[in-house]
């Protein structure tokens, strides 16, 4: 059991399928996420966001299950983005003296790593934010009325976001390559679904801090 | 001056039926028990068909083989180029072929001037073959029904061809390839990549070892063996343009055959009547358009000579030619005939295209009767590589089309065991001369190739190494000093002329002369000429050639400078053999032996033989000893494709 | 072919003495070139001048010239092969160029294919990689009736678009990561397709995958660049399939 585990994880195609399991996990987490966000919009106030947090919070043990296990997948997906972006750079040491302005590479493909950061930054903002901050556990919508209404927490957030939804419009389709989902009746369909679950995803999540801009950015 | 000698050769070629002539001579043949064949190490040169599969074979059996080719890898060897397909009697198409209907075209294709045993022979193996690849995985061309497709090819009236789109030589390669790479991993066969064949080593009149150069390092190297076989390919590049890769090369061959093994009919060479046509100077290879174009496509010139308006040239106009001389064949007339025929067009002035060297072949009709895609379907990938070369659309405009040097019928001399005039050194392939005659038919090198490989060597090479008593010998025997000693001063003194001509362009040169005296149709007195201005080349050639850098290094104009070297000593040998065959026959077309209708015009009487060359030394005239060839089965018929 | 343009152009060409050793670019001017010569014809024409001149001829790998032995391959204005679609090196042609341009000329980059010298690379990590694996293991001799088995055309066809594969590198030249999947994915998918691959189809997959590995090339990341330069347009439908047969090998096999 250990030894085959081991022999996968250390393949090329074992690290990667490591990687997209664990990413297309966090894309689940993701979802729940901004469905349960999106409560914020509803007109009352924020009682039903705050009614949200309570109900996760009456999980009591179980949230902290889940929050490890968001926590792991979170290592997991960075630590073996990390261990495949060495190896890749190790393979390739040196670079053309021209660099083609065409290709089958995106912009999204080739700064995964960099936005992979980005995300990873804002997420240890994000929380601190919400997740260490105590005030959350008295009022969650007004601590996030309360952030979200500073125009540079609101930027950090519209930075950030832009960061993951590029980072998705890349992934999910790549992830599924990765784990061997390919059929030229269904890839260009899925590959599409996938751009567009990571459109949905991000304008989402903007829509929370562009919100917070123009509806309580004045307001403060 | 030509000396002559017969009785000497010995076919070794079993009685009997000639149905069971393979199967008697199999058990005549010593065996070497299973235990015993690690014993024997097998050095095999050249990783083409004949050499992939003939190494991982004997690896399979247990022989301790090590496998030497020039290139980087085994898997580029030049007969991955080959398109069209390869033929076996397996008759699945039900249209009335047989072992004896292959034997009996291709003896015929040949211009009876092959061995009967030998060619019965291949087409009896021909179906293992098949059934060998598919077994490999070579993705074949299949029906919808899952059986196997075939098409016919090159002259036949049956489909026997089997074909992988118009990449047959590579899937067959990559098979036989992936065969021997299966071995490497095994440890049975040692891989020595980068590696060119200097010298065959002799001891004790016995071939028992190679010497090489590192083409890396420039380090020779000295492999001692129990059997030496050469897979080496043919020589095609003497022309300088031909369709043969540009490492492609006479040189193991030849310094066999300076170190006792025979050459066989050198001058027989298939000059292929679908190439793209010469472009420039600066032409460095030719490309070859695959021979089932002529199933679809229509070869014409103008009516008139010197009528220049091309393409657009209205059909009652243009002279399909083949189909006019030849109407039961028409297009698909064997390749010396159809080659010669637009020769004969473009000679007497009606070519097309800006040098007038071109004949049409068009598909105007086929797009027409059959539609576009399934045109693109049968030919997309060579129409794509045709307007790759040229910058034009087949589909729109008329190929333009003309004969290229191809293949070598000629080779090392061998008996029925493929072991040349040299007890212990084999030559398998398009290397050796035995099956082809003076005409090979389309489909068939890839057959031979892996015949000689997967079934022949396997059983032949018992006999030599169980039959002979064989004293070990190392590479630290004087023989190999010599070899060496001998290798190294050749390169030392390429690289100490320091004159002004570059390699390729005293290659160009010799090219133009072969191609002008020894092509499509030769003359007594062509001939006669041409040997005097080789042996002028040759001089020039080693007081002026250049070849930079050193020995000791990686060095690719001395890698070429001695392939050009010994093609120039070859291509007199070439020469002669073509003067002294008073005749015309397959490939080989003497001006003076053809018939009222410009067909060509054998002699049977005189000539219904091998002519095998030995060498005597350098500048010294060779001998040239004959084989009788006799036609017990396919009765010596003059040719007709009407 | 009735217009031959003439071509001047200026090559920075990739000079290395040898693997590991430092490289640089070279420059060289070359006119009256014939649009109608290939690439390969073209660093032909460099050669014979450098001969003449004294200096060393740029080495560069090349065999057949016509698209099949997969010997050729250089990067040319930082694309694998050049600019062209579905074209090796020695299919591309000079009409392909403008007159007074400047190219770019390199080797493949990566540290599975060491350069040997100037354009020239070691590929023998592919051969490697093959005898791992890259095969039926059926023995000279064995084999049943060629039409034993039927093999659905589309089975074949399939089979055939990744058996076209000619082993050139351009896939992992092409690569950001310097990743041979590509490759190995086209032998896999070959076999895969095809019936008498099944019996060592999960071996086959995880011992070339650890032989890739183990050459040091690096890990997809879905770029698709290999498809895009490689020269037989082998589909990336091969790599999905080299991803899901190792996923199910390696979660199932036995022992």
């Amino acid at each position: 059991m250990v030894t085959w585990l081991q022999t996968f994880v250390r393949s090329s195609v074992g690290k990667k399928a490591c990687m997209a399991i664990s990413g297309l996990l966090l894309v689940g987490f993701l979802v729940a996420h901004l469905a349960g966000n999106l409560t914020l919009f509803l007109p009352d106030d924020g009682a039903a966001f705050d009614a949200y947090a309570q109900k996760l919070h009456d999980l009591g043990p179980l949230l902290y299950v889940a929050e490890v296990g968001l926590l792991a997948l979170f290592v997991v997906h960075i630590a073996f983005a990390a261990w495949t972006t060495i190896g890749n750079r190790k393979a390739r040491t040196s670079r053309y003296a021209v660099q083609p302005d065409h290709g089958e590479r995106t912009v999204a493909s080739s700064t995964m790593p960099i936005t992979g950061l980005i995300v990873l930054l804002f997420l240890i903002v994000h929380l601190i934010h919400f997740r260490l901050d105590e005030r959350f556990e008295q009022g969650p919508f007004d601590l996030v009325e309360g952030t979200l209404a500073g125009p540079i927490a609101a930027l950090i957030y519209i930075v950030g976001v832009l960061a993951l939804t590029l980072h998705l419009t890349h992934a999910i389709g790549s992830a599924l390559q990765t784990l061997g989902v390919n059929h030229p009746r269904w890839s260009p369909l899925l590959r599409r679904a996938g751009v567009g679950l990571a459109l949905i995803l991000g304008l989402g999540f903007l829509s929370i801090p562009i919100y917070a801009l123009i509806a309580w950015g004045g307001s403060n | 001056m030509v000396k002559n000698s017969t009785g000497l050769l010995d076919s070794k070629v079993p009685g009997g039926d000639i149905a069971d002539r393979w199967d008697k001579h199999k058990f005549d043949l010593k065996l070497v028990a299973p235990a015993n064949r690690r014993k024997f190490k097998v050095l095999v040169v050249g990783t083409g068909l004949a050499g992939a599969s003939a190494s991982a074979t004997l690896s399979e059996l247990g022989y301790d083989v090590t496998a030497f080719c020039i290139h980087g890898s085994p898997r580029r060897a030049h007969s991955i180029a080959a398109q069209g397909g390869i033929n076996a009697a397996k008759n699945y198409q039900n249209d009335g072929d047989s072992v004896f209907r292959l034997f009996y075209d291709t003896v015929k294709g040949g211009d009876f001037r092959s061995r009967e045993s030998n060619v019965h022979r291949l087409a009896q193996i021909s179906t293992e073959i098949i059934d060998q690849c598919v077994s490999q995985g070579v993705p074949f061309a299949r029906e919808y029904g899952g059986t196997l497709a075939n098409r016919s090819f090159g002259g036949a009236q049956v489909s026997r061809t089997f074909y992988a789109r118009g990449q047959t030589g590579q899937q067959l390669l990559l098979g036989a390839y992936s065969g021997m790479m299966r071995q490497v991993q095994s440890g049975h066969l040692k891989l020595m990549t980068s590696r060119e064949l200097l010298s065959v080593v002799k001891v004790d009149g016995v071939a028992r070892g190679i010497v090489v150069r590192n083409l890396t390092t420039g380090a020779y190297e000295r492999f001692a063996g129990d059997a030496v076989l050469l897979c080496t390919g043919g020589y095609g590049n003497v022309f300088f343009l031909s369709t043969n890769a540009k490492k492609s090369n006479v040189t193991a061959a030849w310094r066999a055959h300076k170190n006792g093994a025979f050459f066989a009919n050198p001058c027989f060479t298939q000059i292929h009547p679908t190439c793209i046509p010469v472009s420039g100077d600066y032409q460095s290879k030719l490309t070859l358009m695959s021979e089932s174009l002529r199933n679809d496509g229509r070869v014409w010139v103008p009516k008139e000579a010197g009528d220049k308006r091309g393409p657009e040239m209205p059909p009652e106009d243009r002279d399909y030619y083949l189909e006019r001389r030849y109407p039961s064949f028409g297009n698909l007339v064997p390749r010396d005939v159809a080659s010669r025929a637009s020769k004969e067009r473009c000679d007497a002035g009606y070519g097309v295209g800006e040098t007038g060297m071109s004949v049409y072949l068009d598909f105007r009709d086929a797009i027409a009767r059959d539609g576009e895609d399934t045109i693109r379907s049968k030919y997309g990938n060579l129409f794509q590589m045709y307007e790759r070369i040229t910058g034009e659309d087949p589909y729109r405009v008329p190929m333009r089309i003309y004969p290229a040097v191809h293949y070598t019928m000629g080779g090392l001399w061998v008996d029925y065991n493929l072991e040349t005039t040299v007890p212990g050194l084999f030559a398998l392939g398009e290397a050796n001369f035995s099956d082809h005659g003076a005409n090979r038919l389309g489909a068939s090198a890839l057959m031979q190739g892996l015949a000689d490989g997967y079934f022949v060597i396997p059983a032949t090479i018992a006999g030599h190494l169980a039959g002979r008593k064989l004293q070990p010998v190392g590479t630290d025997d004087p023989a190999f000093g010599e070899a060496e000693a001998a290798a190294r001063a050749h390169n030392e003194r390429l690289l100490g002329i320091k004159g002004s001509r570059t390699v390729d362009s005293i290659h160009r040169e010799l090219g133009l002369l072969m191609w002008d005296y020894c092509g499509m149709a030769r003359t007594g007195a062509g001939l006669t000429e041409v040997k005097s201005k080789i042996a002028a080349l040759r001089e020039t050639f080693w007081n002026d050639v250049r070849v930079p850098g050193s020995g000791r290094d990686l060095n690719t104009e001395l890698e070429k400078a001695g392939r050009v070297a010994d093609f120039l000593e070859f291509a007199e040998v070439f020469a002669e053999d073509a003067l002294v065959r008073e005749e015309s026959c397959g490939g080989h077309f003497r001006e003076e032996y053809q018939t009222e209708e410009g067909e060509a015009l054998r002699d049977d009487k005189n000539f219904c033989h091998v002519a095998a060359w030995e060498f005597n030394g350098e500048d010294k005239a060779s001998t040239r000893h004959t084989e009788p060839l006799e036609f017990e089965y396919v009765k010596l018929t003059q040719r007709s494709y009407k | 072919m009735s217009t031959n343009r003439s071509l001047k152009l200026t090559l920075k060409v990739w000079r290395q003495a040898g693997p590991g050793a430092p490289g640089h670019f070279e420059t060289h001017e070359l006119d009256g070139l014939s649009e109608h010569m290939s690439f390969l014809e073209m660093l032909d024409v460099l050669n014979e001048k450098l001969v003449l001149e004294g200096g060393d001829p740029v080495v560069f790998d090349h065999d057949c010239r016509e698209g099949i032995c997969g010997s050729c391959g250089v990067v040319i204005n930082g694309r694998a092969h050049g600019p062209d679609a579905e074209t090796a090196t020695c299919q591309l042609h000079m009409r392909r160029f403008k007159s007074g341009e400047t190219i770019f000329i390199e080797p493949w980059r990566s540290e599975g294919f060491p350069v040997v010298r100037d354009l020239m690379v070691d590929r023998s990590a592919f051969d490697r990689i093959i005898s791992a694996g890259g095969y039926v293991s059926t023995n000279t001799g064995s084999a049943p009736d060629g039409n034993a088995v039927p093999i659905p055309r589309e089975d074949a066809e399939q089979a055939f678009d990744a058996a076209a594969c000619i082993g050139c590198g351009a896939c992992v030249a092409a690569c950001p990561n310097g990743a041979a999947m590509l490759f190995v994915s086209a032998k896999v998918g070959h076999l895969a397709h095809l019936p008498q691959g099944q019996a060592e189809r999960e071996s086959r997959v995880l011992a070339m995958v650890r032989a890739m590995d183990a050459e040091g090339f690096g890990n997809c990341t879905n770029h698709y660049e290999c498809s895009a330069a490689c020269p037989k347009g082998i589909s990336v439908e091969n790599i999905a399939l080299l991803n899901r047969d190792y996923l199910r090998a390696s979660l199932l096999e036995r022992g």
